[in-house]
Order: C-alpha cells, then sequence, then structure tokens
C-alpha cells in the first residue's frame, strides 16, 4: 500500500487528507458486516464466517491507514495540552 | 417468581461486595481535583473508556428494548439496535476534534465553538438539559431493574430502584469517574461473558442453529433468518426507505456532536482517554462491542422465538432474554445470572451519577456561581450533585410506567429536529449559536407535536418513525436556518482560536484564509506554523 502515507509530521498529521476519508467509508462498514457475520456465525452459516473473517481484514487494513497518523497527532498534542487546558481556562472564564 | 439457592445468593453477594469495593478503592485517586472527580485525570489507556462505553451502554432495560424489537421483526430488528453506529465515523471525526478542544463537558464545548451571549446561553441550556436527562435516564434504568426484582421476586417496584441503585451511589460518591471507570471494566467483563453463556444457552435450548431453522421453517417465517427482510420500497412495517433513514442517522450523525443521546457519556470517555489516539480507539473498540452484542442478543431471541412464538403481549415478550437465563440456566448459575444483570445495572447508573453532576458541577456551579472555587470545594460540589440526581432519579422511575415508550421518546425528543445542526456545528464555521440554540428549542415543541398532539387530535395522519424524522429535520430546519443568517456570524477572534486547536472538517475556508492572513497557517501546507502556535493568546 505504497499510496498510503506511513510517516507524518505533527503538522501534516493535523490536515484532514484521504487517509481520514478512507476510514470515514470503511468504519462502519466493518460495523455492518460484524452485526451480520456474528449473528450468521452463531447460527453456523458458512458465509457468516466468511463475512465475519472480511470484517477482520477489512479492520486490520483501516487501522494500518489511519494508526500512523493518529500516532503523530497524539504525540505532537500531548505536549501542546498543559499550555491549551490553562487556554481553555481563560476562553470559557464566565467574567469574560 | 425464581426461587433462589445458597450458591445462587453467594454468587450475588460477591459479586456485589467486589464491585462496590472495586470502585471505593479508588477514593483517593478521586478526590485530588476535579479532573479526577470527572475525567479520571485525563489519563486513562483505550481500553479502559472503551470497556466503559460498552458497559454503560448495556443496562437493565436495553435487553428489554432489544427482545422486543427482535421478537417483532427477526433478524432484521438487528437495524432498530444499530444506532450505536455513530462510533464508527465519529472514532475518526468528531471524537478528534471533540479530544483535542479539551472541553470538559459538551456544554464547554459550546463556549469555546461560540462566543457571547449565545454561547453562554447555550453552554447553560445543555448543561441543564444534561441534569434534567441524566436524572430522567437514571430513572428510566432505575425503574426497569425495579421490573425485573419485580418480576424475579415479587418485590415493589420501587425496591429495585433504590436498592440498587443507592449501592452503586456508594462507589460513585466516593471516588467519583475513577470508581465509575474501574468498576465498569470488571461490571464489562462480567456482563459480556455472561451475555455470550445465556445467549448461547438459550439458542442450544432451542434444538441449536438447526432447531432454529428447522422449527421457524416449519412456522412459515423464515424470513425472520434475513436481515434485509424488506416489505418493500416505501411501504410495510419494514421499508427499505426506514433502514436507510437509519443507516444515514447513525452513520452520517458521526460527524457531528450531540447527534445521539450517547454522545454525552461518550464526550466524557473521549476527554478521559490519555491521547487523541487513546479516545479514537476507545469509542470504536466500545461501540464494536456493542454491535457483537446486539447480534448475540438477536440470535439468542430469535431462539426464545421459536420456543415460544405465540405471545402476543409486549411486555411478556420483552423479557425475552431474562426468561432465556432464569428459566433455562441451571441452579447455581441463576445466581451468577442475577449478579450479571447487577453488573450490567450498576454499570449505566454510575455513568449517569457521574456524568448528570460534571455538568452541574463543571457548567452550573463553576461556571456561573463560583468560578474561583477550590479544587476540593468543586470535588465536594460534584458529590452533592450526585446525591440530588440519585434522589431526583427515584421520582422519575416511578412515574415511568411503558419503557419502551419513553426510550422511544427520548430518542425523538433528543435526536430528530437537532440531529443536522448538531453535525453543523462541527462542520459549518457559519453556523451561530443562535441557529443551534433555536434548533434545540424548535425541536423540543417540533417533538411534541408531530409524535403527540397533531396525531392525537387527527390533525395529520399517524405516520412511521423515518417519515416523522424527516418531517422534523426539514420543519426545525425552516426555523434555524433563517434565524442563523439573520444574526452575526460568530467573532472571527474565537473562531480562528477553535480552528488552530481543533482542525475542525467541512467548511471553515474564511476562519482558515484569516488564520493564514494572521500568519498562523502556512499557507502552501496548510499547516500550523510552529513558532506562531504560542501567539494564538
Amino acid at each position: 500500500m505504497s499510496w498510503i502515507k506511513k510517516h507524518w509530521t505533527p503538522e501534516e498529521a493535523d490536515n484532514w487528507t484521504k487517509e481520514d476519508y478512507i476510514s470515514f467509508v470503511l468504519s462502519p462498514l466493518i460495523y455492518i458486516l460484524i452485526a451480520i457475520g456474528v449473528a450468521f456465525s452463531l447460527l453456523l452459516r458458512w458465509y457468516g464466517w466468511v463475512i465475519l473473517g472480511i470484517s477482520v481484514i477489512l479492520l486490520v487494513i483501516m487501522l494500518k491507514i489511519i494508526d500512523p497518523k493518529l500516532k503523530a497527532v497524539s504525540e505532537d498534542y500531548e505536549e501542546k495540552q498543559k499550555q491549551y487546558l490553562e487556554d481553555l481556562e481563560k476562553i470559557t472564564r464566565w467574567e469574560e | 417468581m425464581v426461587v433462589f439457592s445458597f450458591l445462587d445468593w453467594f454468587w450475588l453477594v460477591v459479586f456485589i461486595v467486589l464491585m462496590v469495593f472495586c470502585g471505593v478503592l479508588f477514593y483517593r485517586l478521586g478526590k485530588r481535583s476535579l479532573s479526577d472527580f470527572f475525567l479520571a485525570g485525563r489519563g486513562l489507556p483505550w481500553w479502559l473508556p472503551a470497556a466503559s462505553v460498552y458497559a454503560t451502554h448495556s443496562a437493565t432495560d436495553t435487553p428489554i428494548w432489544i427482545s422486543g424489537v427482535i421478537y417483532q421483526h427477526g433478524l432484521r430488528g438487528i437495524w432498530y439496535t444499530f444506532f450505536s453506529a455513530w462510533c464508527a465515523i465519529s472514532a475518526f471525526a468528531s471524537t478528534k476534534i471533540f479530544r483535542r478542544s479539551l472541553a470538559y463537558t459538551q456544554a464547554e464545548w459550546q463556549n469555546l465553538r461560540y462566543s457571547g451571549m449565545g454561547a453562554e446561553l447555550l453552554r447553560g441550556w445543555i448543561a441543564g438539559w444534561q441534569v434534567f436527562m441524566n436524572m430522567f435516564v437514571l430513572g428510566w434504568v432505575g425503574i426497569a431493574m425495579g421490573k425485573l426484582c419485580n418480576y424475579l421476586f415479587g418485590w415493589h417496584e420501587w425496591i429495585g430502584l433504590i436498592l440498587f441503585s443507592s449501592l452503586c451511589a456508594i462507589y460513585v460518591l466516593s471516588a467519583g469517574y475513577w470508581g465509575v471507570i474501574m468498576a465498569d471494566f470488571q461490571q464489562g467483563v462480567i456482563a459480556f461473558s455472561v451475555i455470550v453463556l445465556v445467549s448461547i444457552w438459550g439458542i442450544v435450548a432451542a434444538g441449536g442453529p438447526q432447531g432454529i431453522t428447522a422449527k421457524l421453517e416449519s412456522l412459515s417465517k423464515t424470513w425472520r433468518l434475513n436481515p434485509f427482510a424488506f416489505t418493500g420500497f416505501a411501504s410495510g412495517e419494514f421499508p427499505f426507505v426506514w433502514f436507510l433513514t437509519m443507516l444515514v442517522i447513525a452513520v452520517i450523525g458521526g460527524f457531528g456532536m450531540g447527534t445521539s443521546i450517547d454522545w454525552y457519556p461518550e464526550a466524557q470517555r473521549i476527554q478521559s482517554a490519555k491521547t487523541v489516539r487513546d479516545a479514537s480507539y476507545s469509542i470504536w473498540a466500545g461501540s464494536a462491542l456493542i454491535v457483537v452484542r446486539n447480534s448475540l442478543w438477536a440470535v439468542a431471541i430469535l431462539a426464545f422465538f421459536t420456543l415460544y412464538p405465540q405471545i402476543q403481549s409486549t411486555a411478556e415478550y420483552e423479557m425475552a432474554w431474562y426468561r432465556l437465563g432464569f428459566e433455562f440456566l441451571p441452579v447455581g448459575l441463576v445466581g451468577f445470572f442475577f449478579a450479571a444483570i447487577v453488573a450490567i445495572h450498576l454499570s449505566t447508573i454510575s455513568t449517569h451519577l457521574n456524568l448528570g453532576a460534571s455538568y452541574a458541577t463543571r457548567d452550573l456551579y463553576n461556571h456561573y456561581f463560583r468560578p474561583k472555587a477550590s479544587e476540593k470545594e468543586l470535588v465536594w460540589a460534584g458529590r452533592i450533585s450526585t446525591l440530588i440526581l440519585l434522589i431526583g432519579s427515584f421520582f422519575y422511575g416511578m412515574m415511568m410506567q411503558e419503557i419502551t415508550e419513553w426510550l422511544i421518546f427520548a430518542i425523538w425528543i433528543m435526536t430528530a429536529g437537532i440531529w443536522l445542526p448538531s453535525i453543523l456545528q462541527v462542520i459549518w464555521w457559519r453556523f451561530n449559536a443562535w441557529g443551534y440554540l433555536s434548533s434545540w428549542i424548535a425541536n423540543l415543541g417540533l417533538s411534541w407535536l408531530v409524535v403527540w398532539i397533531l396525531p392525537e387530535f387527527n390533525i395529520i395522519p399517524e405516520m412511521p418513525d423515518h417519515i416523522k424524522f424527516w418531517i422534523m429535520m426539514i420543519s426545525g430546519a425552516l426555523i434555524y436556518i433563517p434565524i442563523t443568517f439573520l444574526t452575526k456570524p460568530e467573532n472571527m477572534d474565537r473562531l480562528v482560536k477553535y480552528y488552530v486547536m481543533s482542525r475542525p472538517l467541512g467548511w471553515w475556508k474564511p476562519v482558515r484564509e484569516e488564520a493564514i492572513k494572521r500568519g498562523l497557517i502556512d499557507p502552501k501546507t496548510l499547516m500550523l506554523k510552529e513558532d506562531k502556535a504560542n501567539e494564538l493568546d
């Protein structure tokens, strides 16, 4: 999956990119497949296991796509969080 | 009535002591600060809030409601329970944005996104609404426990309502959110194990998968095995347009904040996660477990249907999953099953006690009355708010009789009219506080009119739920869109600050351009300029 970016700088990861949009599509699809797959697997239908298998594969793909980006956002944000928390008190104060 | 053996009582007492003790154990952490009492210090790894998401949304009324829809609709009833799928997109969209805002509550977020009097009114409105709503949910879940205890032991309903909510309050009052989250983890594990056990036991009791299929064939009800058994495009009791509406509400709703009543407890879990990544994964995984749980329940209820296919009374078939446990589990395991039901119950009660108290303390007491209150004072305010919510929930609980009716009403009142505005406030810069506030007020009136009053007086015919949803969404938009354009946009300073901090998605071009003009964002890469990051104030 060379078309998927694996290394992000925190600033790059701040922007909404195709990796996010792919996750928006894959994520609900995985939920739908899990819902149907679990039910049919419990009823011992072969296609239930196939559907569950597909949902697991899609989940792995989704994580490979979005995880490097989430990691980059998180690491950078943790450093700024203390300052932002102080700002939060100032911004939302009633007397302002 | 169910008769407990010594072993059943043993399981029950051991589990209750374990659950309450586990919560109280974190007393010292909970009292450290407001952030600890309501967000566990914002330092949790993803799997703890994930377990809490799952445990919180497995309440005593949940199997009642799911039994009802599956018994009526077969496997296609799964889609009635699919509203938790809003987390699928939210985990990577609104969760990310909300976690970066660092707001304690959704009400506080309004103060970051909007400015001036409109923002203050919105914060007060949402905080007040959430205090009421959490008390309401506590009453509604509490009375479900009361009904169950009445069914099992013949107790008066108020006993089950008061006894178990009060037990739960012991650890919520002492350890706050630390107690909630730690108890939720073990309650979630217990509940999930027992849901698997009882569901499989029920399926086996019905003759296994082959037995269920054979019985449905003999009853000419094989459509119950098909989750896509539509009755037509727009006609019948399960039309395709209903399914489509449900998917749109659930999935697209993930772009917004507050599109589902579940957003509010999830918002607390998002902020308690230690990083943006942990927040995203906690919401995704917790809801995925809910989807698995719903399917387990669905097949178990299908098994129940094959055992008892002739039940007409809603109140009777709504107890399907509980009946599978109490009628088919052997002596000794029944107590284990009831202990799991108590776990399911306490996890929901604890969340709503703490969540309602967070709005009362942070957004009402601290924000409007005592802005300079010490951390110690705020923790105590949190405890007193928790107690008030608990007592209030007893009164609400005793007022609710028909659980499903209340549940549907609550979903309507919280979803239809404010669904789109809750998305617009995240993705559209021009949507302002007055637009959002007016959508809430319009929704309250429209819910009563469209769902209750007008059909009651035969002014409009009874309509299917999905038609009501679109009517309420469009009629609401006719009120809040003009109000948005007739009032001023939000203050640009506030919008720029919010944009740079949260990096929302959608239509934010004028704000982005202003941020570029101020030198905060690089015009070519749209990245935040590191050297300018500290100039935001």
